[in-house]
């Protein structure tokens, strides 16, 4: 005590007494003090990711990744940040109602509620400008929703939203904006609101709700006040371990769309513009406006000296309607979501391609290019993109395939082995024209005798197609024939070496390679060569077979007559429809597959 | 509520307790995380040899050459960025032997900054405080404690091959920082 003495007697503050209270303390009080202490705990925990986050449009996702997942407790506190922010627009509507229940807007205390309701749509706004910074999906996109909105503002709408973004479009000025506004503009603006909003209440003193003897607020509302906020802290703590803080979903994208949701205490006005379908634009100026005005007019509308609630039924009814009306409609926006099947399959799709993401950013960090790039820092993702859009329909998809199998393992020893021995297989040639032909040549040929003897694979589907029994020729047999080899015998090992070699492979036991290329010399000459850049014979050139400047020949024409020609690949040339980069990509990628395990061929 | 002073000192303590718990439990989380890049390698280096080009360039009798020591690959907190300049070394071939070269750090012993070459006087010169250094790499005149530092190099398949390392600065014993 005798420090506090003293430093009251260096201050030049007098001995005070603690005000009293009328009516006695009561936790109908604590809701200010409440809020006080949550927007201190915003300001800790902001100044701490700020002392992370890079407010720009290639480092702002990347700076929250590494807060939520690679640094001690980031998570947590990222967590607190958000969830505090919603802890203050309930505990605000808490104290709004209660204020609203003790008549306390009433005269001489106006200007404290307008202050208040002032304070609470600058919160609002305040959460707004944090929304976006993450640069994830998820801000991104309900910030373009929400500028959306606001430029929809009759008159002024085109220049808020200039204003806002920063000029015409996303970037970098729109994030340093928003950070601007967020860490210096609103907190000095909501600072100096709270100030005189707390100065005009003790002022006037609080509007008694206890009937009891006066007390003094410290230490007895203390207490309570007190009590409050561990309450509050303890719930908010619990929220925010249970869901493990805030999620942070995949970078932003303007080419990605995604189910943007606003804040959840925007999803009334969100739910009352889908159910007023082409008024939504109207609806959504005139219903904030309303419930605005509504709380703005209040203590003009509520006129008289009397608080007592059951003298005032008829706007605190219509205080509370407006509030049932917000919370029903809340309730609708979330149960509409939770019955869409369609919009869970999205969001899982979306999850799962933030989890990539994330697990791309820890393991390599993002690449100063930008967010987007992370996706490119995986080995071979830019090929792997490529092949899923241009190759995986024919080559992968099991049910639209019809086109030889490309997965982990193509062109290894075991791969070249099965082909030599059932070319004509359903993992190889077995669903392409080359096959099927083959197989309706053969019918015909031994037509009148027996059945068919089976091709090799028995796989083949049955062909549509009416058969062409009317022409006198069937299509051409152009289908190699299996090797002679039996499984395991030391010559299909041989030639098999000999054929993996030809990739370049480096691994290769070059004296049963040698004995391959005799083997493959004798028997496999009248149709193949291995003469670079030559015309094959009846089937293709296999110089350089399953290797890179192979693969990349093959893609780019695979009906040149160096490869597969025209009769026999029905598979498309790409050296139109991929550029010369892409299609080396595509080349590594393959060779990448040789030797890939089917978890690395995935990216994972 | 009665005016019992007793009750009322146990009211301010509670008061306080229940107020700073909740303080608490909220500031710790955020100074852990505000301290946590400190105790972190947040910047990443290659350990590994950095190439440095052809070691034959390097002739003997020839003034020194800076080289720039440039990393592949360099982690920096969030991002990762390709071919970041870590510093720079000065090359002088002391040999005929592919490796008979002298490689030190241009970061001056003295306060860390960069050591030029002095052509009038064929010596290294550090322009902030005129440390000065033989071509040997020696400490001449100035304030610096102990001569250039010497950084760990091969030479494979013809390619000078450098490992960056950083010194203490401002001692006369030569220790990575």
């Amino acid at each position: 005590m005798k420090i506090a003495a003293w430093l009251r007697e260096r201050a030049a503050i007098g001995d005070t007494k603690a005000p009293m209270l009328e009516g006695g303390a009561s936790f109908a009080y604590v809701f200010g003090k409440v809020l006080v202490f949550l927007l201190l705990v915003e300001g800790l925990t902001g100044a701490a990711l700020a002392a992370f986050y890079s407010p720009s449009t290639t480092d702002a996702w990347a700076s929250v990744a590494y807060i939520q997942d690679q640094s001690a407790m980031g998570w947590l506190v990222r967590g607190v940040h958000h969830h505090g922010g919603g802890a203050i627009v309930i505990i605000a509507g808490l104290h709004l109602m209660q204020t609203a229940l003790a008549g306390a807007y009433k005269k001489p205390r106006e200007l404290v509620w307008w202050l208040g309701v002032l304070l609470l749509l600058v919160t609002i706004v305040w959460a707004v400008t944090g929304y976006v910074l993450r640069w994830d999906q998820e801000g991104y996109w309900a910030n373009r929703v929400e500028i959306g909105i606001a430029a929809e503002t009759p008159l002024i709408g085109g220049a808020i939203k200039s204003a806002a973004l920063g000029g015409n479009d996303y970037g970098n000025l729109t994030l340093t904006r928003f950070y601007a506004l967020h860490v210096i503009v609103l907190p000095a603006i909501v600072f100096l609101l709270t100030v005189v909003h707390i100065r005009l209440a003790k002022a006037h003193g609080v509007t008694p709700v206890g009937t009891k003897a006066a007390a003094p607020r410290w230490p007895d509302q203390g207490l309570r006040d007190a009590l409050a906020m561990l309450v509050v802290t303890v719930l908010l703590l619990g929220h925010v371990v249970y869901n493990h803080g805030v999620g942070l979903t995949a970078p932003a994208d303007p080419a990605e769309s995604f189910d943007a949701r606003p804040l959840w205490y925007f999803r009334w006005l969100y739910e009352l513009r889908e159910l007023s379908g082409s008024a939504e634009k109207i609806v959504a100026l005139i219903a904030p406006g309303i419930v605005g005005g509504f709380l703005v007019m209040l203590p003009m509308l509520d006129k008289g000296p009397a608080r007592e609630p059951r003298t005032r039924k008829l706007w605190l009814g219509a205080l509370a309607g407006l509030f049932a009306a917000i919370g029903g409609l809340t309730v609708m926006s979330f149960r509409r979501d939770s019955s869409d099947d369609e919009l869970a399959k999205r969001m899982e799709v979306a999850e799962a391609l933030a989890s990539k993401a994330r697990a791309l950013a820890q393991a390599n960090g993002v690449p100063v290019t930008g967010a987007l790039d992370v996706y490119l820092s995986s080995p071979h993702a830019k090929a792997r993109a490529i092949f899923a859009q241009k190759c995986a329909g024919c080559h992968v998809d099991d049910k639209e395939r019809k086109a030889p199998l490309i997965i982990a393992g193509h062109g290894d020893r075991a791969w070249i082995e099965a082909f030599l021995l059932d070319p004509s297989g359903d993992l190889f040639w077995g669903r392409t024209k080359l096959a099927k032909d083959s197989k309706k040549a053969q019918e015909l040929e031994a037509s009148k005798p027996a059945p068919a003897p089976d091709a090799g694979s028995g796989s083949a589907k049955p062909d549509d197609k009416k058969p062409d029994d009317k022409k006198p020729e069937g299509p051409a047999d152009l289908a190699m024939k299996p090797v002679d080899f039996k499984k395991g015998s030391a010559e299909l090992a041989a030639i098999v070496e000999y054929m993996y070699a030809l990739s370049g492979a480096t691994d290769v036991d070059k004296a049963k390679a040698e004995t391959g290329k005799s083997i493959f010399d004798s028997t496999c000459n009248d149709c193949h060569t291995v003469v670079e850049g030559a015309n094959g014979g009846s089937g293709p050139n296999l110089a350089g077979m399953n290797g890179r400047e192979y693969y990349f020949s093959f893609i780019s024409n695979p009906k040149s007559n160096v490869h597969m020609t025209a009769d026999m690949s029905g598979m498309p040339r790409f050296d139109r429809e991929l550029t010369f980069a892409e299609r080396g990509l595509v080349a590594d990628y393959l060779v990448f597959l040789r030797t890939a395990t089917p978890a690395q061929a995935a990216g994972n | 509520m009665g005016d019992d002073p007793d009750r009322r000192k146990f009211l301010k303590v509670a008061t306080c307790a229940l107020g700073g718990g909740a303080g608490l439990v909220i500031a710790a989380p955020v100074v852990r995380l505000v301290l946590d890049p400190a105790s972190k390698q947040t910047v990443t280096s290659p350990k590994d040899p950095l190439d440095a080009g052809d070691a034959s360039r390097f002739v003997l009798g020839a003034p020194p050459t800076r080289v720039e020591i440039v990393a592949p690959v360099v982690q920096d907190a969030w991002t990762s960025a390709r071919d970041v300049v870590l510093g720079a070394a000065w090359v002088r071939r002391i040999g005929k032997a592919p490796k008979e070269l002298d490689v030190r750090s241009a970061i001056c012993p003295h306060l860390g900054c960069a050591i030029g070459y002095d052509e009038a006087k064929n010596n290294y010169l550090c322009p902030c405080h005129d440390s000065r250094f033989a071509l040997d790499g020696a400490a001449q005149t100035g304030p610096s404690q102990r001569g250039m530092d010497t950084l760990p190099i091969d030479v494979v398949d013809g390619r000078l091959k450098v490992t960056w390392v950083l010194y203490k600065l401002g001692q006369t014993k030569m220790e990575p920082a």
